[in-house]
């Protein structure tokens, strides 16, 4: 009896399975960002895999029963078929193009910002985040490593283009205008940590000496979880950051509110 | 080359040395089926203690504080842990050490492997790696909670994760140890393979078995290396203070007096094994499942050139992927099309082998033991793991999930879970021969069942989370306000599962120590199966394997069913039928008209 | 005709017993090497990256490993040596070698030790440059002249190859015993030797590679 009680076991899983996912009841959170390709993508993906799952248990399922001893008298020698196998191994290859051509295609927009983002710096410590957006003259200034024994965003206190310098500190939330390209510059000033926003789909890894970055535009209003999505000890699971979207004057206004960097840090002296 | 002389010399070696005290024959054995079951019950041991820091991780998050040893570093340091030992001390261990000692030898028709003493060693030095190990739970700090990748600078820095000061340390020293043992086994494993078959034991006869352990040993000898050199840098970075992967960071405000490392440079090598090191683990396991599919089924293998093949490739393509471990992880994004294109041809090949899977079972006289249920569940497994596998290689749709619970689901079904099953499937399928005792069908029934669609249960979920966008690697959800709380829901589901799985494990030991002293005994060759290790003189087979002659190989591994011979299987050393003999015989004759050498004696 | 030699080739390779015409011992040799040749080159591009990353100007090496010859700085003169001594060594090898097949037991025994007296002189060498540099002030977490990986990688890499060649003189003062005392010839088989031979060349080639890259480049 095991061939059939394999076979329904493997129907009732993969009804699960597949009933639970097309229900819906847990799923990507609602797209809140430009990256409806990204769903897109993972749409098409699972849609094909979701087949290729169906497919390959319900042979199994029907083999089980069909081919089980207890009926067949002896099973047939079949060595190969290669003609079936190229049948299989060409299906097998359109599947994948057609799978990885649109992919590549969405992601070569992924990693080029568009011209004029709005650049907003993100720095990663244990364990929270801090932001810096350009101030008037809508350029960041010069940051180092070397700078964090001076300050806490390792800003070079003395180039001119810093002192506007807007800063958020860890705990406070970030503002971004509704419907303009943001390009993050991440940093991080201790170990690895990843800049993961859920409604927005981006992720990008945040590591010390090095500046990484990515881009998207929020385009709906509305208050954003930033969560941390690579391992940095203990504090990980807690480390966390809002970002709430806004209008353009909203933004421009709590932008007015806050500390800059000659506000926040004396000069250094030379 | 000297080649007659030191063949004589070679395969004439192991009958003069049977050992006579217990020491030798049980505890510093070269024989390869001692050490091969030294290393099972090492690895499986290894392997229960990662089971039970699974049960710490699950109760956490099924049942947040319930257990009260499990807090914020331990359970990083139960999470890291249990991945270590469950890829490098529990699979690569058992499917290389245990499978490939056992099997290789009696497969290919020798009487042991070529180095017996180099196979002790092994053993012995993978037992110091499993101390080493467990030595750093117990140094001030405890165990590194870096989780298994290791990534620097968190790994080494001390204060910034849990057991980075010897923790961290002893399980470098562990790692650099256990690639020593490994690498030891894989030059015994590659040297058999290729140089001690017996006659007519060509490489296109070789079981499936052989061969995906042999690959697997390929591939571990050369992506070991990675590791190694990784592993020492890291090493040196913790220790000597050097700063091959650490760059000027402030940890906690302090300025430390590191400058201008790279820590993807870790990373990098770190993957450069790790892509491979799934393969190590899951060649030899489909080479298992494809044996023990195609005996059950009482059908040849489906393709079988196609699936030596598929192993190679896979294989080799397995070298020029790993950097998609780390499309997000700021390294040239450029990088992103290669590795992304590479990855999805892997799809490929894989793919070949679950069709011949599935056409192995077509018009099959298929039976349903439990060696034959698991391997069943591999096939599941495989493809509801490996499927998944092309969201993550294709870089934009790994973007949203990477680093999220769909990660984790991924890897735990294609080579968790899978390589889990095989090992049992092949445990099962072989204890007959290597105990001369049957297991208990019953309580191997239950055995799979209960862990089959537990592994459902557990895994498949995880998808589900990572859609949801669920970070891996949290020790609490409670911060992460956006979530339905149904998710709760699923996590106590997933952690009643794994307790459940848990459980079903100790009916398998229980069954494996009762039916390896009172079980029914075994004939020699009870699954009427075509390969030599179940044509050996004695069950369980003597020291040397085989009387005083090797056996002969007439014809590959696969004549099940062969239409006009008597039984439905025609072991490899039977020679062809008489008349086909007979008439190649006769055509020989008469195109060389000189009497052959010797005939008229 | 091409594909001919396409099945014979792979008649050759799946033919039963052996598929490399040799005993089982040089062919483990043979791919000992490989996965050490995948060690060493795994150090090497991950020196080479670490090189690359680094922040602080690299030491100039020819200034680092001068020596000083009668007031003048001759760079890289003390090195040259080592190399001569370990390639000459190399050359001993193989005439030690060579003797064994002919079966001259006693020459081949002088050269392979030989060979292991030139190996240990190496790593005396080795011992005096690395006591030197420390002298000056490199070590593996800082050096005077700048980018500290510098020291890092030096002290690993030919800390590293040193050890090879270490254990390479223990071994072939072992097979170096034993040809003396005529275990091979009873045996009628200096596959050994050979065997050995294998694992110097090994070493020597890999010194080269070091050589280049972390002396004259
Ligand atoms: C009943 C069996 C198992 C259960 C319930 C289980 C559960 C888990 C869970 C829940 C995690 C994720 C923890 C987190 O991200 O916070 C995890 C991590 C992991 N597991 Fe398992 N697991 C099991 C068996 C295995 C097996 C057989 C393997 C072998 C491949 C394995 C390999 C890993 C690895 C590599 C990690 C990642 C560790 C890290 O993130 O550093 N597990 N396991
Ligand atoms: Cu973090
Ligand atoms: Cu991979």
């Amino acid at each position: 009896m095991q061939g059939p009680a394999l076979a329904i076991v493997i129907v009732l899983l993969v009804a699960a399975a597949v009933g639970v996912t097309v229900l819906g009841i847990w799923w990507l959170p609602p797209l809140a960002s430009n990256w409806g390709a990204i769903d897109m993508m993972l749409v098409i993906t699972l849609v094909i895999t979701g087949i290729a799952f169906v497919a390959v248990h319900a042979v199994i399922a029907y083999f089980v029963v069909r081919y089980r001893r207890a009926r067949a008298k002896r099973a047939e020698f079949i060595p190969d078929n290669p003609k079936l196998e190229k049948l299989l191994i060409g299906v097998t290859a359109l599947g994948i193009v057609i799978l990885l051509a649109p992919g590549l295609f969405v992601y070569s927009r992924f990693i080029q910002p568009p011209p004029d983002p709005l650049v907003v710096e993100v720095l990663g410590q244990q364990w929270a985040w801090g932001y810096r957006l350009p101030g008037a003259d809508g350029e960041l200034g010069r940051a180092d490593p070397e700078l964090f024994a001076q300050n806490p965003f390792g800003v070079d206190t003395s180039d001119p283009k810093a002192g506007d310098d807007v800063l958020v500190f860890p705990g406070s939330p970030l503002h971004l205008p509704v419907g303009r390209p943001v390009l993050f510059k991440i940093r991080a000033k201790d170990v690895l940590h990843s800049v993961y926003v859920r409604e927005f789909r981006v992720k990008m890894d945040a590591v010390p000496g090095l500046l990484t970055q990515v881009w998207f535009v929020p385009e709906k209003t509305g208050t954003f979880e930033l969560l941390c999505a690579e391992l940095c000890g203990i504090g990980h699971f807690n480390m966390k950051s809002s970002i709430v979207v806004e209008s353009e004057a909203e933004f421009q206004d709590w932008l007015r509110r806050q500390t800059t960097v000659s506000q926040a840090f004396v000069p250094a002296q030379d | 080359m000297g080649g007659t002389s030191a063949k004589h010399a070679e395969s004439g070696l192991h009958h003069a040395h049977e050992p006579t005290s217990f020491w030798t024959k049980y505890v510093f054995s070269q024989d390869h089926k001692v050490i091969a079951i030294q290393y099972t019950v090492t690895a499986l041991l290894v392997g229960a203690v990662g089971l039970v820091f699974s049960w710490l991780i699950r109760l956490q998050l099924g049942f947040p504080g319930s257990v009260s040893i499990v807090q914020p570093d331990s359970y990083l340091q139960f999470m890291t842990q249990h991945g270590m030992i469950m890829v490098i001390y529990l699979l690569t261990a058992l499917l290389l050490g245990g499978f490939g000692n056992y099997l290789i030898p009696l497969m290919i028709g020798t009487r042991d492997m070529a180095f017996p003493f180099l196979n002790m060693l092994s053993y012995w030095t993978y037992f110091v790696s499993v101390i080493l190990l467990f030595a750093a739970f117990f140094v001030a700090g405890g165990a590194s909670g870096a989780g298994w990748t290791l990534y620097p600078p968190q790994s080494v820095l001390e204060g910034a994760s849990p057991g980075a000061g010897w923790g961290v340390r002893l399980l470098l020293l562990s790692i650099a140890v256990f690639v020593a043992s490994g690498t030891m086994g894989s030059l015994n494993y590659i040297t058999t393979v290729l140089q001690l078959r017996t006659q007519g034991m060509t490489l296109m006869r070789l079981p499936l078995s052989v061969w995906g352990i042999f690959v697997g040993a390929v591939l571990a000898l050369l992506a070991f290396p990675a590791l190694f050199v990784g592993g020492v840098m890291l090493l040196l970075d913790s220790l000597f203070g050097t700063s091959f992967f650490i760059p000027i960071v402030n940890v906690f405000g302090q300025q430390l007096g590191r400058e201008g490392g790279n820590p993807l440079l870790f990373q990098h090598l770190f993957w450069y094994f790790g892509h491979p090191e799934v393969y190590i683990v899951i060649l030899p396991a489909m080479g298992l499942v494809s044996d023990i599919l195609a005996n059950h089924a009482r059908k040849p293998i489906f393709g079988y050139r196609a699936m030596v093949w598929a192993l190679l490739a896979i294989g080799g393509i397995s070298f020029v992927v790993w950097a998609h471990h780390m499309f997000v992880s700021g390294m040239n994004p450029y990088f992103g099309f290669w590795f992304a294109a590479a990855t999805v041809v892997i799809a490929i090949p894989s793919a070949v082998k679950t069709y011949n899977w599935l056409l192995t079972l077509w018009r099959g006289n298929l039976r349903f033991p439990t060696p034959m249920l698991f391997a069943i569940g591999f096939v599941s497994t495989f493809v509801a793991g490996g499927l998944t596998g092309l969201f993550l290689g294709n870089v934009i749709a790994d973007v949203p999930l990477h680093d999220t619970y769909f990660v984790v689901g991924h890897f735990h079904l294609v080579m968790g879970v899978s390589a889990i099953f095989a090992i049992l499937a092949g445990i099962y399928h072989w204890f007959p021969k290597a105990v001369g005792r049957m297991y208990n069908e019953t309580l191997g029934k239950v055995h799979f069942w209960v862990t089959f669609v537990g592994a459902y249960l557990i895994f498949f979920p995880m998808y589900w989370m990572g859609f949801m966008g669920l970070p891996r690697r949290y020790f609490s959800f409670a911060a992460v306000e956006t979530l339905p709380p149904s998710v709760q829901g699923l996590n106590v589901l997933m952690t009643v599962a794994a307790l459940a799985v848990g459980a079903a494990q100790l009916l398998f030991v229980f069954n494996m120590i009762w039916s390896a002293l009172r079980g029914k005994r075994a004939e020699g060759n009870p699954w009427g199966a075509t390969t030599l290790e179940w044509q050996t003189p004695t069950t369980p087979p003597p020291h040397g394997n085989w009387g005083p002659e090797l056996p002969v190989v007439h014809r590959w591994a696969y004549d099940y069913s062969l239409p006009g011979a008597p039984r439905d299987f025609v072991p490899q050393t039977e020679p062809e039928p008489q008349p086909a003999a007979a008439a190649k015989a006769a055509k020989a004759a008469k195109s060389e008209p000189q009497p052959e050498e010797g005939s008229g004696a | 005709m091409e594909q001919e030699a396409l099945r014979g080739l792979k008649a050759d390779w799946a033919a039963d017993r052996r598929t490399f015409p040799m005993s089982w011992g040089k062919a483990m040799m043979w791919l000992f090497i490989l996965g050490d040749a995948f060690v060493f080159g795994t150090f090497l591009i991950s020196y080479l990256a670490a090189r690359a990353a680094a922040t602080l100007p690299w030491p100039d090496t020819g200034k680092v490993f001068a020596l000083h010859v009668g007031g003048a700085e001759v760079p890289l003169l003390f090195v040259f040596l080592m190399t001569l001594i370990l390639m000459s060594s190399g050359g001993t090898m193989a005439l030690g070698v060579a003797y064994g097949f002919r079966g001259d037991r006693k020459r081949a025994a002088l050269f392979v030790g030989l060979t292991a007296l030139l190996g240990a002189i190496f790593v005396g060498m080795q011992a005096v440059e690395w006591t030197n540099l420390l002298r000056e002030g490199v070590r593996p977490w800082a050096n005077p002249w700048g980018a500290p990986q510098f020291g890092a990688s030096f002290f690993m890499l030919t800390g590293f190859h040193g050890l090879h060649v270490s254990i390479g003189v223990l071994y072939l003062a072992i097979v170096a015993v034993r040809i003396a005392r005529g275990v091979y010839e009873r045996r009628g088989d200096y596959g050994p030797v050979e065997i050995a031979g294998l694992y110097w060349g090994f070493v020597d080639i890999v010194w080269i590679f070091l050589f280049t890259l972390l002396y004259l480049w």
